[in-house]
């Protein structure tokens, strides 16, 4: 069963909130169609990768479009492609 | 509350956006007194697609690009804006999240409006409500034609439109400007392409002569050309 973004959200936030170095960060959260986009401010770019992998590691997460600030970190106005993985389908 | 100074130079850049040119100065006024000025550097985040779209926003000065990533992880351009303009407003007004996020493409003045706030003096100010409906009859056009675009035409026809659309007449030569923000991989998103098929639709155009690419412009050599191109029979 799809898990609606609303809950992938909830879930997201849940999982940054309770890992004591991302919770520091104040990261913001979007989830459309069970990809997660992320921004906000990271002091480098391990933590920033952190903030994804623990995004990533949800159940139902397709993808995560990482957009948050860090030294040495991409543009988060950067053009960007990402492989997803397949949305589950909904039983007819 | 804004400021009396805030809100008179809010209330100006409110009145610029064409579908609120005709409101009444009190239904500025009262608009102006809701935001809040805000300020974005350039690449800065203002919104993530899937976000609580609790704001809407008018874009004072600057560039800001709209884009939703596609259901096969390839991020599409829906639309790049330039002040005076409106946006965040279509989540605020049905109530869902963000479908797109925007990012300032250079440095950025803009207003932030409160959504509840916002549908509030829709409610109070009929004409308001009338320019609303105004300016969202504007999207929905704008998106026919992108549907349209990206399901029925060429690359190649694509990028000619989108060429003339953006050409200034600079001592006689028609030019596109190249921005600093303009790399090739967002003028492709912005063509719901990749940049590889981008760069093989150029170079189609100038080998016909329609264009000619330098450094910081593209020089439209035959706009009568481009458009034909871009409007095939």
């Amino acid at each position: 069963m799809t898990i609606p973004d609303e809950t992938l959200r909830a879930l997201v936030l849940e999982a940054l909130a309770s890992n004591r170095d991302a919770a520091a960060l104040d990261l913001r959260v979007g989830v459309l169609n069970a990809v997660v986009h992320l921004g906000g401010e990271a002091p480098s770019a391990g933590l920033r990768d952190q903030a994804e992998a623990i995004a990533a590691a949800i159940a139902g997460v397709r993808g995560v479009v990482n957009r948050i600030e860090a030294p040495g970190a991409p543009s988060p106005a950067r053009t960007i492609h990402i492989p997803l993985a397949e949305q589950e389908r909904e039983e007819p | 509350m804004t400021s009396s100074v805030a809100s008179a130079r809010a209330a100006r850049v409110f009145s610029a956006l064409p579908p609120f040119a005709g409101l009444d100065a009190a239904t500025l006024e009262a608009i102006a007194q809701a935001a809040t000025p805000r300020h974005f550097d350039a690449g800065r985040v203002i919104y993530l697609e899937g976000e609580p779209a609790t704001t809407l926003y008018v874009l004072e000065t600057g560039w800001v690009r709209a884009t939703r990533m596609s259901p096969d992880g390839r991020e599409q351009a829906l639309s790049v804006l330039r002040a005076p303009d409106i946006f965040g407003d279509i989540a605020v007004f049905i109530g869902s999240p963000y479908p797109g996020t925007v990012v300032a493409l250079e440095d950025v003045e803009a207003w932030a409006i409160d959504g509840g706030t916002f549908l509030g003096l829709v409610a109070r100010h009929p004409t308001l409500a009338r320019a609303v409906i105004r300016h969202l009859a504007g999207r929905v056009l704008y998106f026919i034609g992108l549907v349209e675009d990206l399901s029925l035409r060429s690359v190649e026809a694509r990028l000619a439109s989108t060429l003339l659309k953006n050409a200034e007449r600079r001592e006689g030569r028609l030019i596109v400007p190249r921005r600093p923000w303009t790399t090739f991989d967002q003028m492709a998103a912005r063509l719901g392409t990749v940049r590889d098929v981008l760069s093989r639709a150029l170079h189609a155009l100038e080998e016909e002569h329609l264009l000619k690419v330098e450094r910081h412009q593209i020089v439209l050599l035959d706009p009568e050309g481009l458009a034909r191109r871009g409007n095939p029979e």
